[in-house]
C-alpha cells in the first residue's frame, strides 16, 4: 500500500481528486494477501473517461466474481496528479487497496484509441513496470491488452506481453485459470506465455518476427516457436443472451461521461458503413433476449440507483424489438423518474417514432450523422440515409420543440469532391430553412445548428483499409473551404485538427516498427494526445525523424491489394476479399443492402457461427 | 403534514474530497436504491425535492451537516436512517433524522459555522502570548481583508471588513505544539458567519489571521473539519435540530 501520509498530501493539492480515492458504491476491495491473482485493470485515460467505459464494468465485475482473482482499477493521473505523486515518491497505484500496480499479477489495458498509447506507456513507468516487455523480469507483471484498437496490435507490440483479440468474457477465465495453475506447480514467465499462446485468440509479439520488402512493406509475418497458430481469430460470444453481465455497477462519485446504466442489448452491426471499424469487427449480430434486458435492468436499477437506462449497442435501433423493449421500460420506470435513451438514433422515421417515446421529459440538443454532404458520397461510404430522412427527422424534431441541432460529417472521405464538400454547407442551410419555413407562431426555441467535421481516418478492417488519407495541405484547404462558405450567425462549424487525425491514422495502420516512434515521444514528454490542449504535435514529428520512420508511409500511402498489411494474420472472420469488393464498390458508388435484407456474404457466418447470421 | 424529514449526517475521511453536487447526486442515487418515497418538482426538468443546510467546501471534513428531504408518504425515522445508512460509502454517515414542521427553508436559516482547523506553522510563540495577540486581533474594530474571487474566469478582489464574520476564537486546550520536521501545529476552533447573510472561508479566515500572527502557516495544507452548523430563528441562535 502506499503511503497514506503521502497520498493526502497530495490530494489537498490536486484538482478532482476524487478521482483517486476508491471507495465508490458497488467497488469491490478484497483482501490482497487471500486471493491467487491480482489483476490490475488499467485505463490509459482519465477517471471520468474510463469509468464510462463499458467493458471495464463487465470484466471487472466477471473477474471479482471469481473468489480466487481481485480485480482493481487504475486510471492514468492527470498532469497535476503525476507531478505530485513524483514529488511525495507515490507509485502508480489501484483506487482499490491503493496498491501499487507492479505488486499485481496482471496490468491490462483497455486499448479504446489509438492515440492512449503513449499513457499506456507512461502509466508503466509511473508504477515502475519495465515499458519494454523484453525488460521485464520474472517479478514483473504481465501487461496484457485487449479492446477495439488491439485488432491492429502491431503498433504496441514491443510493450504488451500479450493480446487478447475479440471479445474477453470467456477467454479472461481461461487465461486466469492457466496462470492460476502455473501459479501452483511453479511459474515461469516464458512458459507461461507459450501456454497462452495456445489458445485462441490470444497473441504473443514476441514469438513472431516480420520480415520486410525493400520497398518497407511487410514480406511475411512468422511464428518463431513451433506450436502456435499462425493466424490469430478473433474471440466472440456465441450466446450472448446467456453470456455474463454485470447486476451491479460502480457508481462514482464524481460526474463522469455517462452517468447511467449501459443496457447492452446486441452486439454487432449489419449495416455496413464502409468507414466504420466497429461494425466489421464486432460481426455477427448478436441480440439479448427482451426478458433478460428487463431482469437485468431491474437489478441494475435497485443497484446502482442511477437515473437514466441507456440502451448501448452500435445502430441501437436496429434492435428487433425495441418498441416492445422501450415501452416495457418506460412502464416499469417512468414513475420512478427514470427515463430510457439511445446512445444513437438514425435519421429514419422508425426512429423518430421511438424518440417520441422516450423523449417526453427531456429536450437537449438532438444530434445526426449524415456524415457526407452529397448522396453520391453518402453512397460511397454505404451510409444509408437519404436528404429525404433528414428533412422528415428535423421537421419532426422543430414541431416537437427542439431547437439545438448538431449534424455530424466526414471530411477527406474517399472520392470526395469539392460539391461533396459544400453539401456539407448546403444541408445546413436546408435545416435552417426547415426551420424559419414554420409560422412565426409555431417556431419554438432559438435556433442553433452545429456542422461539425471530423478528419477521415482510415482503419483496420473496413473497406478503406487501403487508402491514403488526406494530407495535412488537403485538410487545411477543405476546412477553409467550408468556413469561408459557413457564414451564418445560426450555424457554427466546427472541425478537428488535422494533425491529430494524420497521427491517428499513422499508429491505426502502423506496424511493429511503430514501438520505438511511440517510446521515443513519450520520452520527448507526449502523453494524453487525444486531449488537444496536451497534444503536442511537434514533439511528435521530433520522434518521427529522431528514429528514422516516416509517418506519411503509414498515414498517406495508398495499398495495393496484394500488399500484406500488418493486420493481416489477425481473423475477424470477414474475409479481406469482401472488404475490397466492398472498397471497389465505394469507389463506383455502389451500395451495398444491410444484412438484415439478405446475406451479403461477408464470410462471418461461415468462419464464426456456422449458419445464418 | 410532517412530511419534510431533517437529517443530520457526517461528512468524513476522503468523503471530504467530493463535492457539494457530487454529495447531492450521491444522496439522490442512495435514497433511489433505498426506495425512498422522495417528493419529485413538477415540471420540464423533475427534480428530487431535497435542500442541503449549507455547502461545505471541497476538502473540508464535517461532523454534522444537515439536510431536509420532502417525502410523498412518511416513513419512521429509524427506519430511514437504517435504510440509508446501509446504502452510504465509510465516511458519510446519517446521525440523526427527524420530521420538522419549519415554515423556512434550512438553507435560509443557517448563520455561523463551527470549525476545528489544525494547522503547521513554521514559526511558533508562546501559548499565552499566543491567545493574547488573537485577543487583541478581535478586539480590534474593523479586520480588513482583500478576498479574491473568481467569476467567469476573472479575478474579482474586494476588500472588506470581515470582523463581523467571525464570532469566536479559542485555542484548543490539549493543544500540544509539537516539533515536526522544524514545524509546528496549532488547533484553533472559531465560528465564523455561513448562509445567506454573509460567510467567512476558514481558509481566507487562517490567511488573515495569520498576516496579524505572522506564524507562517501552512494554509494550504490545513486540516479543517465543520463541527457545529448554527441557525438563528427569531433572534434565537440554534442547532437546526
Amino acid at each position: 500500500m502506499i503511503n497514506r501520509i503521502s497520498f493526502d498530501r497530495v490530494l489537498k493539492k490536486v484538482e478532482k481528486p476524487a478521482r483517486y480515492i476508491g471507495m465508490e458504491k458497488n467497488s469491490i476491495k478484497k483482501d490482497l494477501s487471500k486471493v491467487d491473482i491480482k489483476f490490475a485493470f488499467a485505463f490509459p485515460d482519465v477517471y471520468e473517461v474510463g469509468m464510462s467505459h463499458l467493458g471495464l464494468h463487465i470484466l471487472y465485475n466477471l473477474l471479482n466474481n471469481e473468489d480466487y482473482i481481485a480485480c482493481e482499477r487504475v486510471f492514468a493521473p492527470w498532469i497535476d496528479m503525476e507531478e505530485e505523486m513524483k514529488r511525495e515518491g507515490i507509485p502508480l497505484f489501484t483506487l482499490e487497496n491503493k496498491e501499487p500496480i507492479n505488486n499485481f499479477d496482471f496490468l491490462g489495458f483497455t486499448l479504446q484509441y489509438e492515440m492512449s498509447y503513449t499513457n499506456i506507456i507512461n502509466m508503466l513507468d509511473l508504477g515502475n513496470v519495465p515499458i519494454f516487455s523484453k525488460d521485464r523480469k520474472e517479478e514483473d507483471p504481465l501487461v496484457i491488452a485487449g479492446g477495439p484498437c488491439a485488432y491492429n496490435p502491431e503498433p504496441i507490440a514491443d510493450f504488451i506481453d500479450f493480446f487478447v483479440i475479440g471479445e474477453g468474457e470467456e477467454v479472461v477465465l481461461e487465461i486466469m485459470k492457466i496462470y492460476r495453475e502455473f501459479k501452483l506447480k511453479g511459474y515461469k514467465r516464458d512458459e507461461f506465455l507459450k501456454e497462452v499462446s495456445k489458445i485462441e485468440g490470444v497473441y504473443v509479439p514476441k514469438f513472431y518476427e516480420v520480415y520486410y520488402k525493400e520497398d518497407n512493406t511487410i514480406e511475411r509475418m512468422e511464428p518463431e516457436i513451433d506450436g502456435i497458430p499462425r493466424v490469430i481469430n478473433k474471440r466472440i460470444i456465441k450466446d450472448i443472451d446467456n453470456s455474463y453481465y454485470p447486476d451491479k455497477i460502480i457508481v462514482p462519485f464524481i460526474e463522469t461521461v455517462h452517468d447511467r446504466i449501459p443496457l447492452e442489448i446486441f452486439r454487432g452491426c449489419t449495416r455496413g458503413c464502409r468507414f466504420c471499424q466497429a461494425g466489421m469487427i464486432y460481426r455477427p449480430v448478436r441480440e439479448k433476449k427482451v426478458e433478460t434486458l428487463l431482469e437485468l435492468a431491474e437489478k441494475l436499477v435497485n443497484n446502482t440507483g442511477y437515473a437514466d437506462i441507456s440502451l448501448t449497442s452500435l445502430s441501437s435501433c436496429d434492435y428487433s424489438q425495441l418498441q416492445f423493449l422501450i415501452s416495457k421500460l418506460i412502464n416499469k420506470y417512468g414513475e420512478k423518474q427514470i427515463g430510457v435513451s439511445l446512445p444513437s438514433l438514425r435519421l429514419d422515421s422508425f426512429s423518430i417514432d421511438i424518440l417520441k417515446e422516450i423523449e417526453k421529459v427531456r429536450k437537449t440538443g438532438l444530434t445526426f450523422a449524415p456524415e457526407a454532404g452529397s448522396q453520391r458520397l453518402r453512397d460511397v461510404i454505404n451510409k444509408g440515409v437519404t436528404e429525404k430522412d433528414l428533412e422528415t427527422a428535423v421537421t419532426y424534431a422543430f414541431e416537437e420543440g427542439w431547437s439545438t441541432i448538431k449534424l455530424y460529417f466526414m471530411i477527406g472521405l474517399p472520392t470526395e469532391t469539392e460539391e461533396d464538400l459544400l453539401g456539407i454547407r448546403d444541408l445546413g442551410y436546408k435545416v435552417k430553412n426547415i426551420f424559419f419555413n414554420f409560422p412565426k407562431d409555431k417556431r419554438k426555441g432559438n435556433l442553433k445548428i452545429t456542422l461539425s467535421a471530423s478528419c477521415f481516418v482510415p482503419k483496420p478492417f473496413t473497406p478503406f483499409q487501403w487508402v491514403g488519407q488526406n494530407s495535412l495541405e488537403e485538410f487545411n484547404e477543405k476546412i477553409n473551404l467550408l468556413r469561408n462558405e459557413i457564414r451564418d450567425r445560426k450555424i457554427t462549424f466546427n472541425y478537428h485538427d488535422p494533425k491529430l487525425s494524420y497521427l491517428e491514422a499513422v499508429l491505426a495502420r502502423g506496424d511493429r516498427r511503430l514501438s520505438k516512434v511511440i517510446a521515443r515521444a513519450w520520452e520527448l514528454g507526449c502523453k494524453f494526445d487525444g486531449w488537444s490542449e496536451i497534444f503536442d504535435y511537434n514533439k511528435w514529428m521530433k520522434a518521427f525523424k529522431e528514429t528514422g520512420i516516416c509517418a506519411d508511409f503509414y498515414a498517406l500511402r495508398e495499398r495495393k491489394y496484394d500488399e500484406v498489411l500488418p493486420w493481416d494474420f489477425i481473423n475477424i472472420g470477414v474475409d479481406k476479399s469482401f472488404l475490397y469488393s466492398e472498397y471497389k464498390k465505394a469507389t463506383k458508388g455502389i451500395p451495398t443492402k444491410d444484412c438484415r435484407e439478405g446475406c451479403n456474404n461477408c464470410g462471418i457466418n461461415r468462419s464464426f457461427i456456422g449458419g445464418v447470421c | 403534514m410532517l412530511m419534510n424529514l431533517r437529517i443530520k449526517f457526517t461528512k468524513k475521511g476522503y468523503l471530504k474530497y467530493i463535492s457539494h453536487l457530487d454529495t447531492m447526486r450521491l444522496f439522490q442515487r442512495a435514497f433511489r436504491r433505498g426506495n425512498i418515497p422522495i417528493k419529485y418538482s413538477q415540471g420540464f426538468n423533475p427534480q428530487p425535492k431535497m435542500s442541503i443546510a449549507n455547502p461545505l467546501a471541497l476538502g473540508i471534513e464535517s461532523e454534522e451537516e444537515f439536510m431536509d428531504i420532502e417525502l410523498l408518504k412518511k416513513i419512521s425515522e429509524q427506519e430511514f436512517i437504517e435504510i440509508i445508512n446501509n446504502q452510504l460509502p465509510d465516511g458519510i454517515k446519517i446521525l440523526d433524522a427527524k420530521y420538522v414542521n419549519d415554515d423556512k427553508s434550512l438553507p435560509s436559516t443557517v448563520r455561523w459555522s463551527y470549525y476545528e482547523i489544525n494547522v503547521k506553522t513554521k514559526n511558533m510563540m508562546d501559548k499565552n502570548l499566543l491567545e493574547e495577540k488573537i485577543n487583541e486581533w478581535l478586539n480590534k474594530k474593523e479586520i480588513m481583508f482583500e478576498r479574491r474571487r473568481y467569476k467567469k474566469g476573472k479575478e474579482i478582489k474586494d476588500v472588506k471588513n470581515i470582523r463581523p464574520l467571525i464570532g469566536n476564537i479559542s485555542l484548543v486546550k490539549d493543544n500540544k505544539n509539537i516539533n515536526d520536521d522544524a514545524k509546528y501545529i496549532i488547533r484553533i476552533r472559531c465560528l465564523l458567519k455561513s448562509g445567506d447573510n454573509g460567510s467567512l472561508k476558514p481558509t481566507d479566515f487562517l490567511e488573515a489571521l495569520d498576516s496579524y500572527l505572522s506564524l507562517n502557516m501552512e494554509i494550504e495544507m490545513a486540516d479543517i473539519k465543520r463541527l457545529n452548523i448554527f441557525t438563528e430563528v427569531d433572534g434565537k441562535i440554534q442547532s437546526p435540530m
